[in-house]
């Protein structure tokens, strides 16, 4: 099935190239100043590494703590008010502080201008800044939960959300802040890819991660300015009196979910669209095949940024919405399937008549594609009405929305982790271990996830801390599984880490990849590349080595 | 980009008119805001001015009067996606069925449980 990885033949550039560049952009310039001032998107996108991981183990914490209270059926080891806290700590640190600037930030900013043969990004001041705004508004966030916390969930739904006691207001204006970070990453981007392309690299040229952080740099432009303005409405509401989501002062509270959901929903899009991008690049390189049908995949990118937009309605099927709009959300919400189907469809075809090498980056490739499949296809029951009726608000939507977001979303993340990591700080991770690492978070994952969808289906409501007896053996099962999952993650993170110690030195191009970005040294020199790269082929043309296969 | 970035913007005159246009047209809006006009009337004149304002803004502090093409689809398309979401907003509060138990002021009094349920002065129901 797969060559061994020693029989990958290096790309043709490595020929007398240095295995480890000494000089490159993380040691060119010294000291904590030169990073906390830097302008280049490489450091750029290391910082949001460093900030985004400790962002994901600290919601993983708030997950476990949450997986052990639900144990037992009664009180495990918090209260109910702070079991309502640490969901909504989970929620909102895994969605603003990890899953909406993770891999934009840090694959988008280190690898788009690799990967466009540029030298920087349009805008490298625009870029730092957006680096402080995710602090200020992680440190404000954090402000609301070191006192007391929020307990009305990551949704901050009216009229709960203006009249709880807890600390709900700073970590509206963290969510506001953060925001405001994600429209900077995405207008930079934008522009970046419109004015910054290296001759050869026109549109249809772009590698296909180039393509899913353009979609994305679309939504995050388009979207976001929504959810400041209503962050912004509850506050006018709540200062001046205005009647806006309070129904006693003649306002809607339904009002409030359509707008929290027309940002919201295209942000599940912002958290997996460059997720899919970088599934894209790794599945061509560990097929070793040209990736098929490139514009099908370039355009369904763009296609579900646009769907995306209307579907918002289908998170409110029981809260009052007519029966008219939920109707048309219920069908507009299955045409992001079709796009999504023509994604899956292509991976597939890459696949089929491949020459596969099974390493760790491919590992999260599959466990992806099987996240995808299986979130995408709930998605789709969730979107007919009558059926949501049943299951909304149970442990059913928990676990949909999480093999979406959390499945798809992190293998994405991992697997592009897996597959840069050589060329972002020079050093092989342990194949072995990194195997290990995957296996137990594919597996921990499904243990975790699967039996929440059978608790939905037996009636288990969600943001409950207690539950009956007869739901006990399938919560027991899914704390064990977040437990193998826990494991997964720490052993991931200590095998990376290791290796920066005690990594091989990888090479300019280890996986024999023909993505664009591999065409400069590990790590990158301070500028991106000691000579401009040419771009006389399409990325991932691996038509050579598959004679008569086809691929495009 | 650097023909944009070099493009020649009209004299301080434009720039003068159309903020005493503004300051006009928020005149305007104050003015109207005290008439009381009947029904929905005030919000949608005042709607309408602030369209008219915001047009102003874009057009000539923003430059799009000057700039074409993509800067011009971009404001396009941001239209079209604020009229996607008022649009289907507004077709759900036209579409709704009729309350059952549509609420009475003893209703309309109720607090929603819970810590820190103040009690708050409400408005009469309307009838």
């Amino acid at each position: 099935m797969s060559p061994s990885p020693a029989s990958i033949p290096p790309a043709p550039a490595d020929a007398g190239a240095p295995l480890y560049l000494e000089r490159n952009y993380l040691n060119a310039r010294r000291g904590p100043w030169s990073w906390l001032t830097t302008l280049d998107h490489k450091r750029i996108g290391v910082m949001y590494l460093v900030l985004t991981s400790a962002a994901l183990f600290l919601g993983g914490l708030f997950a476990m703590l949450l997986r052990i209270e639900l144990l037992t059926p009664g009180p495990t080891i918090m209260s109910a008010l702070s079991y309502n806290r640490t969901f909504t700590l989970h929620g909102v640190v895994m969605i603003f502080l990890f899953m909406i600037p993770a891999i934009p930030g840090i694959f988008g900013n280190f690898f788009l201008p690799l990967m466009i043969g540029a030298r920087d990004v349009a805008f490298p001041r625009l870029n730092l800044l957006s680096v402080y705004l995710y602090l200020a508004g992680a440190a404000i966030a954090l402000y609301g939960m070191v006192h007391g916390g929020a307990d009305t969930g990551w949704t901050f739904y009216t009229p709960y959300s203006t009249t709880t006691v807890t600390m709900v207001w700073p970590i509206l204006l963290g969510a506001f802040v953060l925001g405001m970070g994600s429209i900077v990453t995405g207008l930079n981007f934008i522009v970046t890819i419109h004015t910054l392309r290296a001759p050869g690299i026109g549109f249809m040229r772009m590698p296909l991660f180039v393509w899913a952080l353009y979609a994305t740099s679309i939504i995050q432009v388009l979207a976001t300015p929504v959810l400041g303005i209503t962050l912004l409405l509850v506050a006018v509401e709540n200062v001046f009196g205005f009647g806006i989501f309070d129904p006693a002062r003649g306002g809607d509270p339904v009002l409030f979910q359509h707008m929290f959901w027309f940002y919201s929903h295209p942000a599940v899009y912002i958290m997996i669209l460059p997720a899919m991008g970088a599934i894209t690049e790794v599945l061509s390189a560990f097929a070793r095949k040209n990736t098929f049908g490139y514009k099908a995949v370039a355009f369904s990118s763009l296609g579900i940024a646009f769907v995306g937009f209307f579907t918002w309605g289908h998170h409110l099927f029981t809260s009052g919405q007519s029966t008219v709009d939920a109707g048309i959300f219920g069908v507009l919400s299955m045409f992001v399937g079709i796009f999504t189907a023509i994604k899956i469809f292509n991976w597939t075809a890459t696949l089929y008549r491949g020459s596969i090498a099974v390493r760790t980056p491919f590992i999260y490739v599959i466990a992806f594609l099987f996240f995808l499949l299986f979130g995408g296809m709930t998605g789709i029951a969730l979107a007919t009405v009558a059926l949501d009726v049943h299951w909304q608000d149970t442990y059913f939507v928990v676990a949909h929305f999480h093999f979406i977001m959390v499945g798809g979303t992190i293998a994405g993340f991992l697997a592009a982790l897996t597959y840069w990591w050589p060329k972002m700080f020079g050093k092989r991770y342990s194949e072995r271990w990194g195997i290990v690492g995957a296996t137990l978070i594919f597996l921990g994952f499904n243990f975790t996830f699967i039996p929440q969808f059978l608790l939905g289906n037996e009636g288990m409501p969600r943001r409950y801390y207690s539950y009956p007896e007869r739901f006990w053996p399938l919560n027991v099962a899914s704390t064990a599984g977040a437990s193998v999952l826990a494991l997964g993650f720490l052993v991931v993170l200590a095998s990376l880490l290791l290796s920066l110690k005690y990594g091989k030195p990888a090479g300019p191009n280890p996986w024999g990849s023909r993505g664009y970005e591999w065409k400069t040294l590990s790590p990158p020199p301070e500028g991106n590349f000691l000579t401009q790269p040419t771009y006389p082929r399409m990325p991932h043309d691996y038509d050579d080595l598959n004679p008569g296969r086809g691929g495009h | 980009m650097s023909a944009e970035t070099e493009h020649k913007h009209a004299g301080p005159g434009r720039y003068l008119a159309v903020w005493i246009a503004l300051l006009l047209f928020t005149a305007l809006t104050v003015a109207l805001g005290r008439m009381h006009l009947a029904g929905s009337w005030g919000l949608l004149v005042a709607l309408a001015i602030a369209v008219v304002k915001s047009t102003l803004v874009v057009l000539f502090f923003m430059h799009l009067w000057d700039h074409g093409g993509a800067n011009r689809l971009v404001l396009a398309t941001t239209l079209v996606f604020v009229a996607l979401l008022i649009g289907l907003v507004l077709l759900d509060s036209a579409t709704r069925f009729p309350l059952a138990n549509p609420p009475t002021e003893a209703t309309m009094r109720l607090m929603p449980p819970g810590p820190g349920a103040a009690p708050r002065a409400v408005p009469a129901a309307e009838p």
